[in-house]
């Protein structure tokens, strides 16, 4: 046994020590295991990401962990120019659009980038996925309130209006959530557009749909978003 | 013992940051000689696109509807049986530069666009103003993104642009002309120097994002049920027949008519 001239409760002090090193070791070691990801998971997956690995988003970053620690301690020292990622690589629009993108997309993401829409991405960021499907939340669109078209569409004119209450009136009374009961925001749905409020789909259901129900609009769609196989066999192939 | 404690730490510290990390990306960039300004780059992509929004307008779009071909906004539909109009057209091109590692932004406006949501609004209003008087480009740096950002003239080079304008069911102006600047291309860049190399890549993009959509038009005509199908192949742009382009000869069309001015450009 180890002595302790300075004082007799360093012991305890060592003693800590040691056990938090193997309960930090065995902990890291738990975690980083594949079967034990959803331990490490900030929520339930998303709808139709159900089965993902952690890897299939969070990508390593790169270099190891040492190599980023000393990476950050000269970017913070002043001796290189750029900082680089800890751990894993942040998911940003580009890692969602590798699945997702459409050429049909009514609403493409980089279609806000263009300085004239700054006023709206300022209230609601549509260039980014993540400001309605925000992950880990067991759902399909996590935006609360569905009345964002108010943000771009407020002047909107139909001439021929077929819907029997015209959209001149909806806009009037502020009706925002109505929009998505015919036009489903990134269009890529088959679905005839009624004629008639009373056929439109009623936001109680558009809500569960929302929250990874059964799709209102329709079964059938122009283009699907990858598998992770896909991926996999598109990127990493 | 104090002492033997901070020379250690120093030292440690030392090996820490002197010894590997990950290598920085920025190096080897900056090795590159930057040859063109980005004003000069994106005059130059945008007059390609110039050539070929009018190839497709006049030698698609109006050729094609002439021979009872259609056109629509729905193009994409499983019930709509036509192309792209040129104004998707473009969308579509800017859609698969999106795709690329190329950071280049594509986008189309107007005063008196057939969607509203396509009017310019705040700078770019202001600058299309002059651009209307004078057609010459307006060049500005976007500070909220921190973009070089470019406008070209848009003019209505083809008869087709203007019937459909005309006469579309949403238009918000009937009377354009010939001749007309009926709207105006915006073009976003980060850095305000390009290398050789990277402006080949925005050509490239470019050439790839009309290859792109030109044949997803293609594979929609591929998907008719009940329209008549267009012979694609070299045939075009003879007349008396349905003819398509390939894609490659619809892109070896826009070479051959782009090349003096992007030549021009690249070997300056």
């Amino acid at each position: 046994m180890l002595k302790f001239q300075i004082n007799p409760l360093r012991q305890r002090q060592f003693i800590g020590i040691i056990l938090g090193i193997v309960l930090g070791t065995i902990l890291l070691f738990t975690l980083s295991s594949e079967s034990n990801e959803e331990y490490l998971s900030l929520g339930t997956m998303n709808t139709g990401h159900e089965d993902f690995s952690c890897n299939t988003c969070h990508s390593d970053a790169e270099g190891n962990l040492w190599q980023q620690v000393q990476s950050n301690i000269q970017y913070g020292m002043g001796l290189r120019e750029n900082s680089v990622e800890f751990g894993t690589i942040d998911v940003e629009t580009k890692k969602c659009l590798a699945c997702h993108e459409r050429d049909n997309d009514r609403h493409p993401t980089h279609r806000f980038l263009e300085p004239k829409f700054r006023k709206a991405v300022e209230k609601i960021n549509t260039a980014n996925c993540n400001t309605c499907h925000s992950e880990h939340h067991g759902k399909r669109v996590t935006l609360k309130k569905a009345d964002y078209c108010m943000h771009c569409h407020e002047d909107l004119t139909v001439k021929n209006d077929p819907l029997d209450t015209s959209h001149a009136e909806l806009i009037k009374n502020e009706a925002w959530v109505t929009c998505l009961q015919c036009h489903d925001f990134h269009g890529n749905h088959e679905y005839k557009v009624p004629h008639k409020m009373k056929d439109t789909i009623p936001l109680s259901t558009l809500k569960t749909y929302f929250n990874g129900g059964k799709d209102p609009f329709s079964s059938q769609k122009k283009f699907t978003a990858l598998s992770e196989k896909e991926w996999i066999a598109k990127y990493l192939n | 013992m104090k002492k033997f404690t901070y020379i250690l730490a120093t030292l440690s510290t030392t090996f820490l940051i002197s010894c590997g990390g990950v290598p920085e990306k920025s190096k080897d960039t900056k090795k590159e000689k930057l040859e063109f300004s980005v004003a000069e780059v994106l005059e130059m992509v945008s007059k390609e696109n110039d050539v070929t929004r009018t190839l497709y307008t006049k030698a698609i779009v109006g050729a094609g509807k002439k021979q009872g071909m259609k056109f629509d906004e729905d193009w994409q539909k499983e019930d709509v049986e036509a192309g792209p109009l040129p104004a998707l057209f473009l969308r579509g091109i800017a859609n698969d530069i999106r795709k690329s590692d190329v950071p280049l932004g594509l986008y189309l406006g107007s005063d008196f666009p057939i969607n509203k949501a396509n009017k310019f609004e705040g700078k770019q209003g202001e600058l299309f103003k002059k651009i209307k008087e004078d057609r010459i480009p307006q060049h500005f740096y976007d500070e909220d993104q921190k973009v070089y950002t470019a406008m070209f003239a848009d003019v209505a080079g083809a008869p087709a642009c203007v019937s459909c304008h005309n006469k579309h069911e949403q238009t918000t102006k009937d009377d354009w002309k010939l001749g007309d600047v009926m709207g105006a291309t915006t073009w976003q860049y980060p850095t305000d120097s390009l290398s050789y190399d990277a402006t080949i890549a925005v050509l490239k993009a470019y050439r790839n994002g009309t290859k792109a959509i030109y044949k997803d038009y293609l594979d929609e005509i591929a998907a008719f049920k009940s329209s008549k199908k267009p012979e694609i192949g070299d045939k075009w742009p003879s007349a008396g027949g349905l003819y398509l382009p390939s894609p490659e000869v619809f892109l070896d069309s826009v070479r051959e008519l782009a090349s003096y001015e992007t030549m021009t450009v690249l070997l300056k």
